[in-house]
């Protein structure tokens, strides 16, 4: 009988001292590599991998640059809801919620009710077959879209769901599938970027496209490191193209002063550096096609 | 037999007490009212993070996040800390350029909302820790980064 205790204490002792690492933050050491030129090389660990996973931007910022220039709302640019049925792959339903993430995000900027449900809907249910739904509160966003008062918590509430179901891959060991929802949020976003051009041409928008080049480079590392797993192989080589697309864009950096000032309370600081993008009409032209190509494949297989 | 048993049952209970040590992240609750001091900011991303308690002398190295920021944006931070912690958690935003020593911005009591004006699209890194001479107590701290607008 006292033996039995005594393993039971002893299992229970070695339980809860393994335990106490886990509870506690993890401690990031950011890569030397990345810190020193931006990008990082590809490693067999994918903790710095997950790095620049996290890193990518939220799939409301381009949205909410679009609506900043004051461009015009258009549904058409969007992904059809339906579409989502053609995701039969966990490589399709990952970059397939990614891109529709994007989309509920220009919803959610642009205050669109009616349809900010189907949408969440469709969320729900990739979200379901990949096993992140509890990091999805459908019902609350779906009471949160049905009441315009509440336009600003849903949208913060949309968008750090997304964070959490995007986390939830990474730390259970399926960072693969989460490069691919950040991999699906960029591609959608330059689409939107791209479209909304086409509509009406706006040269900040193209700037806004090349300036995207070396963000590239950091997403094309992201993917090549998953290169062995299924379907990356092709979704690299059409990447390939789009890198070559940006191969005679050049981004220059012209470094200047930072200062520091007080508006309307807040305090301001503007980097004195100064962003110069030279890119070709005919440049831009093949750099939208390709990203029209890599979007549109998804859709329509 | 005995006695090993009850040291044992102590040992088993001082590593329990010790986990007390160890802090949780900040509630939803407090996530969501931070992001809401950004005023009309649009709410991109969050940053939680537990702080735990530090030995006399140690120096928080705190908790790192990676973030990409875009060229034309002008982006606001904010920091949140539990009543009475103010000035003693801080919040940097920062990269090669401006290593964590001489950041781009960082947070102190009476500027925990601060904007940065972008001039150069690439990867930024986003640090909350102690100050240097605080963290005599576990806590939780949230950052909060919005998009304000383009080209400001």
């Amino acid at each position: 009988m006292v033996k039995k205790y005594l393993y039971l204490a002893f299992i229970a002792v070695i339980a809860v001292v393994s335990s106490c690492g886990e509870g506690t933050e993890k401690k990031v050491d950011v890569p030397k590599e990345i810190i020193e030129d931006g990008t990082a090389e590809v490693e067999l660990d994918s903790a710095p991998i997950d790095r620049i996973i996290e890193s990518f931007s939220s799939p409301i910022e381009m949205a909410a640059s679009i609506e900043s220039m004051d461009i015009p709302y258009s549904q058409k640019i969007l992904v059809p809801t339906a579409s989502a049925d053609m995701f039969e792959t966990n490589f399709k339903k990952s970059m397939g919620l990614g891109m529709l993430s994007a989309n509920l995000g220009y919803l959610n900027v642009y205050k669109k009710v009616n349809t900010i449900v189907e949408y969440l809907t469709v969320i729900k249910r990739i979200a379901d077959d990949l096993d992140i739904d509890q990091y999805f509160d459908f019902q609350t966003l779906k009471r949160l879209a049905t009441n315009s008062d509440n336009l600003d918590s849903l949208m913060m509430l949309s968008v750090s769901s997304h964070h959490r179901m995007d986390e939830h891959l990474r730390s259970t060991g399926r960072s693969d599938l989460s490069a691919l929802m950040v991999t699906g949020v960029w591609i959608e976003g330059m689409y939107l970027a791209v479209s909304v051009d086409e509509l009406k041409r706006s040269d900040e928008m193209r700037n806004q496209v090349g300036d995207q080049k070396n963000i590239l480079s950091d997403l094309y590392y992201v993917l090549k490191f998953f290169e062995s797993k299924p379907h990356f192989k092709e979704l690299i080589t059409d990447f390939d193209a789009l890198k070559e697309a940006y191969e005679g864009v050049t981004i220059t950096t012209v470094p200047g002063e930072t200062r520091t000032v007080v508006e309307n309370g807040v305090t301001v600081t503007y980097s004195g550096d100064e962003t110069v993008i030279q890119m070709t009409d005919e440049q831009y032209a093949e750099i939208a096609e390709n990203i029209k190509k890599i979007r549109n494949k998804l859709i329509s297989l | 037999m005995k006695k090993i048993v009850i040291a044992l049952s102590i040992a088993l209970l001082l590593a329990i007490a010790g986990t007390q040590e160890v802090a949780a992240q900040c509630k939803q609750q407090m996530v969501y009212k931070c992001a809401t001091d950004g005023g009309n900011a649009i709410y991109l991303r969050d940053f939680n993070t537990k702080l735990n308690k530090l030995k006399s002398g140690e120096k928080d190295p705190g908790t790192k996040w990676t973030v990409v920021l875009n060229t034309g944006t002008r982006y606001r931070f904010i920091l949140c800390t539990p009543p009475g912690l103010e000035n003693k958690v801080e919040l940097t935003l920062f990269d090669s350029q401006h290593p964590e020593e001489n950041p781009w911005l960082k947070t102190d009591e009476t500027r925990n909302v601060q904007d940065y004006v972008c001039r150069r699209s690439g990867m930024y890194y986003v640090s909350i820790k102690w100050k240097e001479g605080f963290g005599d107590q576990k806590t939780c701290a949230v950052g909060i980064l919005s998009f304000v607008g383009k080209n400001q």
